[in-house]
């Protein structure tokens, strides 16, 4: 008897992981994180409602749309996106096997690799229902501040969503390859996603393509606020690909760690703690 | 007797005074680190750092070309800070399963069956979290003060730069403390490590964006109290003598961005004692990629 | 290790880190061999997902997905085997059924006892009806009734015509499910095959013969002048004779009970014709 396709034995393992993911302690730890921009938008929107004024900014008055684009990159793309899969994707594995559950899976006529698809495709399904709520919540509570208009701004809401949902997909796939190699992947990921990606991006030369937020943030469509020195420095080094080759980088940054994830689960001998 | 029994002897030696135990826990736990190489490695790297400036105060000393790299309490301050990304990789490592692992193998019970109290155990943990980020911030800092009095052959900076030594240790303790008990708190919530390393990344790098936010749409510090990191900057600019900082640090402060924040600092003290009233906020909105002329 | 297991119940017997675990694990290709082959039903078991069809595993952790009923772990298991949800369901009920788990299926498995455990995670094993099953340790911290049941129902699967292999460190319980054992130490075989054959073949291990009788004295007079008994001692109203031949040995025992010249004989057993003193002898060898 053949054992089934990858991409059905991937979807059963979905099936089963989603909702262990979903209903999980992390999961509703994470929702509490989520919670925070929402707070945080819902303050500024009080503020504004409160102050007619509302925020100014070297004396002009800020848009919503503005302030929401701003929110999107320091708090989702520079770290909710990255926080996560760092969490999750270093985990896929490591926490089947550290609750000593990985057995039952290995034993089933399905290819190991699959058990890490499923497990990506639940810890993506899992991760955009977490921030999607959140990020829509914000951008109906920020984006009408100081006179912005919701409909003007929808389309960039969709292109943020889509651009999350990229990201959330490339961090988990780089974090999930980091998860099967590495003995102490949190380290190496924490490293990763704020060490060397802060560090990197500001160098000129070819170095910051090694990093995910290089592409990323080709995909950042919104006006991103300055300030004086660091920004300045940042614009100077800054080189931003093409949407188009951006994508196509992030799609083979998540194939091709993926598929090295694969490997490694298909090669690697896992030793359950006594 | 020619044969001696070999069978169970009661204990007829010495016994440590009550209240000590806490130590065999730190000891215990410092030795298992130690044995650790990748986590040697870590406090070897931390100590990069302090050699990169023991030879700019070596050059400062003995090259006269080099004069402008003398150091100042600034020097020392500016140097804790970089020692925090250092910090923060050291708790994580070390601090991370304190408390999370011997949950996750039921150590516990077996830790209070024995004649040791809650607060020695939770002492000697927090004692190894401590000893080690000593050695990553107050020890360097201190051996870096008597490197430059060795290298200037005199105590006169000692001497006009006093409030130092304390200056050192008040707000290492402090730092050290706080991001201890931080982390211990936060391990005895959860029997996987993994979770509480997270977790503390969370409550660090999430406080700081929150505080980054509100910074750039307010152009306010006073909402500081906010993150975990800009609290102690605030907290160590006043024990150093220092203006506070007009913009949020970055936690992890060992990226380009925040040696060129930093440097920029740097040039609005050097120049003035309270620059910060004369600078203006200037905040320009520029879309990714497009050069600012 | 060298070994060919044969059909019906295998016990896999050593004492505490004898490899009865690390075996298993490799059989069941979650460990590669650092040295030689392993197959499977004839086939290769490392990366050849294929085989988990005929194989059915139950292991030794207790670690389940807690939050889920008996019933929907069960299912979700069998899913993977490429059933449909229906199908698999309803797998999932006939092996729940033969693990007498029927009433506690729609149950979470975190507010299972320690038997009921045990019992779903055989359950999983032989759902979608393996050929081979391997069961490690599935009498551990279970109560004599449970204990009793589980063997009742591996012996019952034997007949159904699967083939078992059983491990444990509790002789008694194997002992009672198969004479077939293949008895492992510091990761190498010490014996394999029927446990009766295995305590012949250990010649220079003496046999004990304990024999309850009238007149333990004539017994002992007519014993002793046997060359093949190596020792004799007294126990209340019985005599222990320890021999080299114990068919030979045997043979006359039999011809004074019958001809009763030396008195009535009322018990004769053998002390170490059994598991215990195989495994005892062997380990400590």
């Amino acid at each position: 008897m053949k054992p089934p396709p990858l991409v059905q034995s991937s979807v059963r393992i979905f099936d089963l992981s989603l909702g262990q993911m979903l209903w999980s302690r992390r999961s509703v730890f994470l929702g509490v994180l989520l919670g925070g921009p929402v707070l945080l938008a819902l303050a500024l929107r009080i503020v504004s409602t409160l102050y007619e004024a509302g925020f100014r900014i070297n004396g002009v008055r800020a848009a919503g749309a503005s302030i929401f684009g701003m929110m999107i990159w320091l708090l989702y793309l520079r770290f909710i996106v990255p926080i996560l899969g760092v969490f999750y994707g270093t985990a896929l594995i490591a926490d089947e096997v550290d609750d000593k559950t990985i057995t039952y899976l290995f034993t089933r006529p399905i290819p190991r690799r699959a058990v890490l698809f499923g497990k990506f495709l639940a810890y993506l399904a899992c991760t955009v229902l977490l921030v999607l709520p959140s990020v829509m919540l914000v951008f109906f509570l920020v984006v009408p501040t100081g006179g912005g208009s919701i409909g003007a701004a929808f389309p960039s809401l969709v292109g943020d969503f889509g651009m999350l949902i990229v990201g959330l997909a490339a961090y988990g796939a780089v974090f999930a390859f980091v998860g099967t190699g590495v003995k102490r992947p949190l380290i190496v990921g924490l490293v990763f996603s704020f060490g060397w990606e802060p560090t990197v991006l500001l160098l000129p030369g070819y170095l910051k393509r090694l990093t995910v937020a290089y592409y990323l943030q080709a995909l950042v469509k919104h006006e991103m606020p300055q300030d004086s020195a660091v920004s300045v420095l940042m614009q100077v080094f800054r080189e931003v690909p093409s949407v188009a080759a951006s994508l196509v980088c992030l799609a083979a940054i998540v194939a091709g760690t993926l598929w090295l994830s694969g490997r490694a689960v298909e090669n690697r001998e896992y030793v359950l703690e006594q | 007797m020619p044969i001696h029994d070999q069978g169970y002897r009661r204990y007829g030696g010495d016994k440590a005074p009550r209240g000590q135990a806490w130590m065999v826990i730190a000891r215990n736990g410092i030795r298992h680190m130690l044995g650790k190489r990748a986590f040697l490695g870590l406090l070897l790297l931390s100590w990069f750092p302090f050699f990169v400036r023991a030879v700019q105060i070596y050059a400062a000393a003995n090259l006269p070309q080099a004069a402008f790299l003398a150091p100042t309490p600034e020097t020392f301050r500016q140097f804790l800070d970089q020692q925090q990304i250092f910090v923060f990789f050291v708790t994580v490592y070390v601090g991370a399963g304190l408390i999370a692992n011997d949950r996750r193998a039921n150590a516990l019970q077996i830790y209070l069956s024995k004649p040791l109290t809650r607060s020695e155990y939770v002492f000697g943990k927090l004692a190894i979290l401590m000893t080690f980020l000593l050695i990553v911030t107050w020890l360097p800092a201190i051996v870096l003060l008597i490197v430059q009095l060795a290298f200037a052959g005199n105590f006169t900076f000692l001497r006009n730069n006093i409030f130092l030594f304390p200056a050192i240790t008040v707000f290492a303790f402090i730092q050290v403390t706080l991001v201890a008990t931080a982390m211990l708190a936060l391990s005895s919530l959860s029997n996987s490590s993994r979770y509480v390393g997270i977790l503390y990344s969370a409550v660090i790098f999430f406080t700081q964006a929150i505080y980054g936010v509100l910074f750039a749409v307010t152009r306010s510090t006073s909402f500081s109290w906010i993150s975990f990191p800009a609290n102690l900057a605030q907290i160590g600019d006043v024990i150093f003598r220092l203006p506070p900082a007009s913009s949020p640090r970055r936690a992890s402060s060992s990226s380009g961005a925040s040696a060129a924040w930093r440097s920029s600092r740097d040039d609005e003290r050097g120049r003035s004692g309270d620059r910060n009233r004369r600078r203006r906020s200037s905040l320009k909105v520029v879309r990714p990629g497009h050069r600012v002329e | 290790m060298s070994v060919s297991v044969p059909p019906g119940i295998t016990g896999l017997l050593g004492p505490n880190g004898a490899g009865k675990s690390t075996f298993m694990k490799v059989i069941t290709g979650q460990l590669k061999p650092s040295k030689g082959t392993i197959t499977v039903l004839g086939e290769p078991i490392w990366n050849n997902p294929s085989l988990y069809f005929r194989i059915g595993f139950c292991p030794e952790q207790d670690s389940f997905y807690e939050r889920m009923t008996g019933l929907e772990w069960v299912t979700a298991l069998v899913r993977l085997n490429g059933l449909s949800d229906g199908d698999a369901t309803e797998m999932a009920h006939r092996a729940l059924k033969a693990v007498e788990l029927t009433d506690a299926a729609n149950k979470k498995i975190g507010a299972y006892s320690k038997g009921m455990r045990q019992r779903v995670k055989m359950a999983q094993a032989l759902a979608h009806d393996p050929h081979l099953l391997i069961l490690d340790e599935p009498l551990s911290g279970m109560d004599p009734i449970a204990r009793r049941k589980t063997i009742r129902m591996v012996k019952d699967w034997a007949r159904a015509g699967k083939s078992i292999i059983v491990s444990s460190h509790i002789l008694h319980e194997i002992e009672s499910m198969t004479s077939n054992i293949l008895l492992i130490n510091q990761g190498r075989i010490l014996a394999e095959g029927n446990v009766h054959q295995i305590r012949d073949l250990i010649d220079e291990h003496p046999h004990t013969v304990y024999i309850r009788a009238e007149q333990t004295r004539a017994l002992a007079r007519a014993f002793l002048a046997q060359d093949d008994v190596l020792s004799l001692r007294f126990e209340d109203e019985a005599v222990v004779v320890q021999t080299g031949r114990p068919d030979a040995f045997y043979a006359r025992l039999t011809d004074l009970a019958a001809s009763g010249e030396l008195g009535a004989i009322h018990e004769v057993t053998s002390p170490d014709d059994n598991l215990q003193a195989v495994f005892k002898y062997l380990v400590k060898s």
